[in-house]
């Protein structure tokens, strides 16, 4: 079963015949039920079918959620935003989806509503494969639910391509740090557009690196050093594998730094 | 392939089209109404040029299946030749030569009519963001992006 | 008198002082500005009418490689289909090439690209004719294919073509470089390689056929409606008379819809119409359009040259190499034109040159904005700089020790006159870029965010110049209400010179624009006026309309004189007024001239035919005048760089040209600005990709090229008038000479602000960083010396 919302990633790939699905169905039109960016009792959830502009305008999205801001405002170009979903981003599972690393960082976890029931699973086991989840038959993507980060915490993202808008990350990192009283680093999500193949995913051994420490300028590029050897990407024509690890790097050592800064500043 | 019948309000009026299950917005727009303002430069939502305002929001109208289009409101150009907003905007491309080979400017029309129901008097960045979706390779976006700043301005049409 | 009227005359005689140059350098709305502001249904897709049918290209799927069979049987089988085309469809030649016979229309048994085009499928709707072409199935026998031009050029190298792999070979010989290089302090020897641009026009290429009175009516978005005449007619075995071809307004062109890509739409359009009696319409998605039209030329050119340590260039000697794909198309004039800029414009005492134009099983080349240009600047500007660098000089200044300026020689040894402005252009925008200021600022930065200045001067010949007969026609007449009609077959598709040729007919007969009207340019009304490239319609179709509106003056003024009672010589039209220069308020109106003219019976139809003179030069030295004017231009960019990831964005850019006289100076910067955000794009971000002969990224995701949130937040235009002896009042071409310099000059700016030389575009951030870490890895090298 194909379902389409928006069609922004379908349309173009029925196009270009990459897939021929004889029967698409349609949930666009379940606007009340699935259209929506609420808080409440330290949940955030969105809607599958909330629309990059409805993320981009939502007053929850501010300070430590600024992120999606940011990201949303990166994402596409108006015409876009005004449709594309966020369970459409999730569900076509590929690196060019720049809300997937934020919904990673962000620890979020998706409701699927299917003919067995509801059930809920964490964002990073959904993504199996490039295109590929783990998405049962006759089940669709509700919402995507993350904890309201804890006091001490900020996320940050970074983007890079070929130009300024409209363009197809090469790298994309958000990463979520999360302070102990006494700065030292309580938790941190590194997720990425690409780890170890082409899929987002979470760089973990270079958070379980992060836990613990106080961060300064060496432990920043020890941290650089262990997202180096995690990484294991592919040249392909957009950049060569070393250019991407070269930024993912560098992203890392911004994202630590703007991160801590923030965290601290508000202390 | 599969037909249906779409009923749609298309600027102001309502139709009710047959459509084939492929057919996108774009195809009802121009094909079956008509609405020749509409034009279509890539086909993968990646150049902006079919840009048309749905529920009031601007999309690319390539990217829109005609059978999920069964109640919505459009609005092209067409619809707009009689607002006065829309002529400000038009007189103004018209005076700083905004429109060169002609292919883009529907769509940049609609997009900065979007903005000046928005917006009175956007930013140069504003503006920027309001058109980064459509693509124009003949101007250089710098005597569209005057057009929309002396277009929004408030004061005499 | 009222204070209304004395205002009235004292402006009409303030404009007989002005005589011809009337509404020469005004902003005049074009005359096709309202209908594109209106959204009229005047292009090509807009006119199809009911019961038209379509055709769909296919095309080869191998790199080179022999047709052993084609099934098609299934794609014929299915739903909507009427039928298949292929070359046995053809009742004439099955030829469909620009310059050199080399390429067919279907391919019949040999594909040497990924764009060979083997047919096409007919059917109702497009959507079943996409269907059925992607059920055919073609066996190929592969063949080995070469997709590098310099392996190529080697003797023992695979045979594209029967007459070899080199299409077009080209020499200057001006001195002797030996002797250049003996006495030279300092000589470098550097490579620069330039990628596949495409010119992503937003309306891709199109073609309507229609049966009609025993032949064929072709509406189609094209640069050259008599070329695809021609080019229809001898595939439809018809004479050209059979065979009306109306270019629709065409959104966007920039060169490929002057090479084959119009002929084979068209042509295959017209073949499906007159055997199924239908119209039929033929165009290309996105896609098909990036893989299958004239892309340009990437060039491998590599610069010896050698300069004294005070900075005279002594000689330069070049190889140029040009991949112009599987067929030659326009190649053979870019080769052309890429190798008389070699040396850009500088003078140097010894030049020697050889270029090469070859084919390879990539998809072919043509022409784009440019032709030449871009690629032979970007070499020799950066080779400029890296020159200037060696001997520790500052690049302007080593730039302003070498340039033309008037009483110095070309390449060709053509000696510069008055009209070159070129450094009225560079004073332009040194001011204006504050350069001497920045960069003294720029050599002591510190931080990760770098900044730097990079400058780029530009000559540019000129119209066709050494590639044929460089004539225009235009027609004009008045009708009996007074409105003056243009006829033409020079084509307006965005530039809004053709406009502006109007515009000079309009201050010649002193009628505002306005009261003219265009008719669409269609080969059963309109002579052939050559084709529309070069940037040469203001140029030279303004002169033959100079003419044509002189010529119905002259046949006017007689008239005014005996109803004023005035002397010829006193008689002056403007702003639509008709009236004795001594004394105005003794008037006419034009249409009350026109009304009588037709009373009389006085014929107020005239043809203007301008043939620029011959551009001689020698086939075995280069040696000549292969241009009558030049265009010049200078350009300083800013960029900043954030050196920690190598992504930069231009923040700056100043640019002036010398366009000898602005008719229309509201178009001549819409054509500064939109010509150098696409060589930003060529600089920056465009690329073509092929692998093993397939496009890589024939769509707009993956190829890049200028949104408006990638385009410098500063831009000052500067437009320089220094008549040339070519154009109507002097001017000059704009159209492609702005898309040039950007690429060496953001090159430059990049080097400058970090150190790394990008010698291959386009100057990516992977690029800049990856040099930056290859320049870390080894000895360290101090700055160049102030």
């Amino acid at each position: 079963m194909t379902v389409i919302a928006s069609g922004t990633d379908l349309i173009p790939r029925m196009r270009k015949r990459q897939i021929a699905p004889s029967v698409l169905v349609d949930i666009s039109s379940f606007q009340d039920d699935l259209r929506y960016i609420r808080q409440s009792d330290q949940v955030v959830r969105l809607g599958a079918l909330a629309t990059l502009t409805d993320v981009l305008e939502s007053p929850v999205f501010k300070d430590e959620l600024s992120i999606l801001h940011e990201a949303a405002g990166l994402f596409g170009a108006p015409q876009v935003r005004n449709v594309a979903t966020v369970g459409g981003n999730v569900c076509s599972a590929t690196s060019s989806e720049d809300l997937i690393p934020v919904f990673m960082a962000l620890g979020a976890s998706l409701k699927l509503i299917g003919a067995e029931g509801e059930r809920i699973t964490p964002l990073k086991e959904f993504i199996v494969g490039k295109r590929a989840t783990a998405m049962r038959s006759s089940e669709i993507l509700a919402e995507i639910q993350f904890e309201y980060p804890r006091e001490r915490s900020w996320t940050g993202f970074e983007k890079l391509g070929r130009r300024n808008m409209l363009f197809i990350s090469l790298v994309s990192m958000a990463l979520s740090l999360s302070l102990e009283k006494d700065f030292a680093v309580r938790s941190a999500r590194v997720a990425l557009n690409r780890v170890a193949g082409r899929i987002p995913d979470l760089a973990e051994k270079t958070e379980d690196f992060l836990v613990g420490r106080k961060l300064s300028e060496e432990t920043i590029a020890q941290a650089q050093t262990v997202l180096a050897s995690e990484l294991a990407l592919t040249s392909d024509f957009r950049g060569s594998a070393t250019y991407r690890t070269e930024v993912a790097k560098v992203f890392l050592k911004r994202l630590l730094q703007r991160c801590y800064g923030k965290i601290r500043g508000l202390a | 392939m599969a037909k249906r019948v779409v009923t749609m309000n298309v600027n102001g009026t309502v139709h009710s089209v047959q459509v084939n299950s492929p057919d996108r917005l774009i195809d009802v727009l121009r094909d079956h109404l008509g609405l020749k303002s509409v034009k279509e430069g890539c086909g993968t939502g990646d150049c902006g040029i079919c840009a048309v305002l749905v529920d009031g929001k601007l999309v690319n109208s390539c990217l829109m299946l005609a059978g999920q289009c069964d109640g919505r409101r459009a609005m092209t150009l067409e619809g707009l030749l009689d607002d006065p907003t829309m002529k400000k905007l038009q007189a103004s491309f018209v005076a700083n030569s905004a429109a060169q080979c002609g292919f883009c400017t529907p769509a940049m029309l609609m997009a900065s009519w979007d903005l000046a129901r928005r917006s009175n008097g956007p930013s140069t960045d504003e503006i920027k963001i309001a058109i980064s979706g459509i693509l124009c390779r003949c101007t250089g976006y710098y005597q569209i992006i005057d057009s929309i700043r002396q277009g929004c301005r408030e004061g005499e049409p | 008198m009222s204070e209304q009227v004395s205002l009235l005359l004292e402006s009409l005689r303030e404009k007989a002082e002005r005589g011809s140059l009337l509404y020469i350098g005004e902003n005049i709305a074009r005359i096709d500005s309202l209908e594109k502001v209106l959204g009229k249904p005047v292009y090509t897709s807009d006119l199809i009418p009911k019961g038209t049918i379509y055709a769909k290209l296919f095309h080869s799927s191998v790199p080179h490689g022999k047709i052993k069979g084609m099934e098609l049987g299934t794609a014929k089988a299915h739903p909507g289909v009427l039928g298949v085309l292929t070359w046995r469809d053809i009742p004439g030649l099955n030829e469909s090439s620009a310059v050199l016979p080399d390429r067919q229309l279907f391919a019949e048994s040999i594909v040497r690209s990924t764009a060979d085009i083997l047919g096409a499928v007919v059917a109702e709707t497009l959507a079943s004719a996409a269907d059925a072409a992607a059920r055919i199935k073609v066996d190929y026998e592969s063949l080995p294919a070469i997709f590098d031009p310099l392996e190529s050029l080697r003797p023992d190298a695979l045979r594209i073509h029967p007459k070899g792999n080199i299409a077009r070979q080209m020499k200057i010989r001006k001195g002797d470089v030996q002797d250049g290089f003996s006495k030279s302090d300092v000589i470098l020897e550097k490579t620069y390689r330039t990628q596949f641009q495409d010119a992503t026009p937003l309306e891709p290429e199109m073609g309507l056929a229609i049966p009609e009175d025993g032949g064929i009516k072709v509406i189609g978005s094209m640069q050259s409606p008599h070329h695809t005449q021609a080019a229809v007619a001898k595939v439809l075995k018809l004479p050209p008379e059979k065979v009306r071809v109306i270019q629709a307004v065409t959104g966007g062109a920039f060169g490929p819809k002057s090479d084959e890509t119009p002929f084979d739409v068209c042509s295959t359009a017209a073949l499906a119409a007159m055997k199924y009696r239908r119209p039929v319409f033929c165009g290309l998605d996105r896609e098909d359009s990036m893989v299958m039209h004239t892309k340009r030329h990437p060039f491998v050119i590599s610069h010896k040259t050698g300069v004294t340590s005070d900075g005279r260039l002594l000689a330069d000697e070049s190889r140029i190499v040009g991949d112009t794909g599987a067929y030659a198309s326009l190649g053979v004039f870019v080769i052309v034109r890429a190798t008389f800029h070699t040396i850009g414009a500088y003078e140097v005492p010894n030049v020697k040159a050889d270029s090469y134009l070859v084919y390879t099983n990539n998809t072919y080349t043509g022409s784009l904005r440019g032709f030449g240009g871009p690629q032979a600047i970007f070499a020799i500007e950066s080779q400029i700089e890296e020159l200037a660098r060696k001997l520790g000089m500052d690049p302007l200044e080593f730039r302003l020790k070498n340039m033309l300026v008037p009483g110095k020689k070309s390449a060709t040894g053509a000696l510069m006159d008055a009209s070159c402005g070129l450094p009225q252009c560079v004073e332009k925008v040194v001011t204006s870029s504050d350069y001497w200021r920045k960069v003294a600022q720029y050599r002591n930065q510190t931080g990760n965010i770098r900044r730097g200045l990079g400058t780029a001067l530009l000559m540019h010949g000129n119209s066709l110049g050494p590639e044929g007969n460089d004539y225009g026609a235009v027609h004009m007449e008045i009708e009996s209400d007074g409105t003056i009609s243009v006829g033409t077959g020079l084509t307006e598709y965005g530039t809004g010179a053709v406009s502006g040729m109007m515009q000079v007919a309009s201050s010649v007969l002193g009628v505002p624009l306005a009261r003219f009207k265009l008719e669409r340019p269609d080969t059963s009304k309109h002579r052939e006026s050559g084709p529309t490239v070069a940037s040469r319609v203001v140029v030279i179709g303004g002169n033959a309309a100079f003419k044509a509106a002189e010529q119905l003056k002259n046949r006017l003024v007689p008239l005014a004189g005996e109803l004023l009672k005035v002397r010829r010589e006193d008689i002056v039209i403007a702003d639509g007024v008709v009236f004795d220069r001594h004394s105005p308020s003794v008037s006419i109106s034009w249409d009350i001239l026109i009304s009588e003219a037709y009373r009389r019976g006085i014929g107020l139809r005239e043809d203007g035919f301008f043939m620029a003179p011959a551009a001689p030069w020698d086939l075995k030295t280069g040696q000549g005048t292969p241009y009558v004017q030049y265009t010049w231009g200078a350009l300083v960019v800013e960029v900043e760089v954030d050196t920690d990831t190598g992504y930069y964005n231009v923040i700056g850019v100043h640019a002036a040209y010398d366009v000898g006289k602005a008719v229309n100076p509201g178009g001549v910067l819409g054509q500064i600005y939109g010509g150098t955000v696409q060589g930003l794009g060529y600089a920056m971000m465009e690329e073509l990709l092929h692998k093993d002969g397939f496009v890589v990224n024939p769509n707009l995701a993956d190829y890049y090229i200028p949104t408006s949130m990638d385009i410098p937040s500063e831009f000052k235009a500067f437009i320089v008038e220094v008549p040339g002896p070519l154009g109507p009042f002097g001017a000059k071409i704009i159209a492609e000479p702005p898309i040039v310099l950007p690429a060496p000059a953001v090159r430059n700016a990049v080097l400058n602000a970090t150190g790394v030389s990008v010698d291959d575009l386009p100057v990516t951030s992977e690029k800049v960083l990856m040099g930056a870490a290859l320049k870390r890895s080894s000895p360290i090298q101090g700055p160049p010396r102030a």
